[in-house]
């Protein structure tokens, strides 16, 4: 049952990558959603999970964005996997860890989608995705994943206290 | 477990490399990336009309406490007719805008098919539109997109019944060029912060200057000729470097486009007279 929900998840991040989010840019900036969701799927349920989510809410962008299919399917399933094998290390239980990891892991998996398109002669400038698109993004993406984590606990507490 | 583990990561990984390689030799994505897209298509359609709904319900709730403030006795007639108004708005908008498209439409001397935006990918590695026109409609690979304003990019992708647009600021975008004023040649590339540039031959470029219109070449077979790209808002001199380049206001508003035209016939004809010309 979980791992369908984990499905519904993961897709319905993609597509709403696709359409809500993409009109709620500040300048050119969107936040990675799906990232965000394969970053806390990965935290609570391990690298498979988070290597699988990723991969599934990669390829969804891939077809839906327009761009080489199988970048982002290999650049989040590798983030998701990454993030899932740090459980149990690095303080990762921790939010105050969590944030500035998933704004790493951003940066990171915005690094390794550049070296992959290089590959195959993607003509934007290092310099110039870096300042417009990676950074702001992973910025973008440490706050929404802020509000998530704090929408969580404030969902245990309120879960809590009723259960009292 | 561990074997497990690592088996999964090496079969996203092999997955993956496999769908590029099989791109990289002119493959394409094949069945696979057409199902996706014929399973997210309409979800992406639902998603659209809710969001539009969300927008419009939020316009509604901040009229009605403006109307509020201002006079608590007339507040139930005031917001009842504000919303009438806001539909009527709403709606003379769109019929302008559609009649606008449908101008345009009349007046081209080429064959085209009306589509309606129901995706957007704005991230910056790639920006693109998706529009509910595809193989069915006799949309093609590089069919141009064109709003009223002027070029908005080409087809990159075709599926059953859709086609992702690749927007002119798209980093990997590249139209033939002229300054319609000089007639100065070069390209317009997207680039990364989402702005447009015109690359020319320093010799063939001194009198190209701020404000001047820069249209589609018509070089090449893909794009009709004149069709309005946008205007230039400031030349980067490189002293003695063999390009300059000129930064230009794109001549579409990427983010307000709603309904676009697909010129799927071709024309010789120079069809910048049809699109507005003042700055």
């Amino acid at each position: 049952m979980w791992r369908l929900l984990l499905l519904l998840v993961t897709v319905g991040g993609g597509v709403l990558q696709s359409t809500v989010v993409a009109v709620a840019g500040v300048g050119v900036v969107t936040p990675d959603v799906p990232l965000i969701l394969t970053v806390l799927i990965a935290l609570r349920h391990g690298p498979e999970s988070g290597c699988l989510a990723g991969f599934v809410a990669g390829l969804l962008q891939d077809v839906t964005g327009g761009g080489l299919v199988g970048v982002q399917a290999l650049t989040k399933g590798l983030a998701g996997f990454a993030m899932g094998l740090s459980v149990g290390r690095f303080w990762v239980s921790n939010p105050l860890v969590q944030v500035p990891g998933l704004v790493l892991l951003s940066v990171a998996e915005g690094l390794g989608r550049f070296l992959l398109l290089q590959l195959f002669h993607y003509p934007a400038a290092f310099g110039d995705l870096m300042l417009h698109v990676i950074l702001p993004q992973a910025l973008y993406n440490g706050l929404i994943g802020t509000l998530c984590i704090l929408a969580e606990a404030g969902f245990e507490l309120m879960r809590r206290r009723t259960w009292i | 477990m561990r074997v497990r583990r690592y088996g999964i990561l090496l079969a996203v990984v092999l997955v993956s490399l496999v769908l590029l390689t099989v791109q990289t030799r002119g493959g394409g994505t094949g069945r696979a990336g057409e199902l996706v897209a014929i399973a997210v298509t309409p979800v992406q359609s639902l998603l659209v009309r809710i969001n539009r709904g969300a927008v419009g319900f939020w316009a509604n709730y901040l009229d009605w406490k403006s109307v509020r403030r201002e006079n608590t006795v007339l507040r139930g007639e005031n917001e009842r007719l504000r919303v009438q108004a806001m539909q009527v708005g709403e709606t003379h908008e769109e019929n302008a805008r559609l009649r606008r498209l449908l101008t345009l439409r009349d007046r081209l001397p080429l064959a085209t098919v009306a589509g309606e935006v129901i995706g957007r990918e704005a991230g910056g590695w790639v920006r693109s539109l998706t529009v509910n026109r595809g193989r069915g409609d006799g949309i093609g690979q590089q069919t141009p997109v064109i709003v009223p304003d002027g070029l908005v990019g080409r087809v990159v992708q075709v599926h059953r019944g859709a086609a992702v647009i690749q927007l002119l600021n798209d980093p990997a975008s590249t139209v033939g060029a002229v300054a319609q004023r000089t007639r100065t040649a070069g390209l317009v590339e997207g680039d990364a912060g989402g702005t447009l540039r015109f690359k020319f031959m320093a010799r063939d470029g001194a009198s190209v200057a701020p404000g001047d219109l820069v249209v589609t070449s018509g070089l090449g077979t893909l794009f009709p000729k004149g069709l309005p790209v946008g205007r230039v808002l400031r030349i980067e001199d490189k002293g003695s470097a063999l390009f300059h380049f000129a930064v230009l206001t794109p001549a579409v508003d990427f983010s307000r486009v709603e309904e676009v035209l697909l010129v799927t016939g071709q024309t010789t004809q120079d069809v910048a007279g049809l699109f507005p010309t003042d700055g």
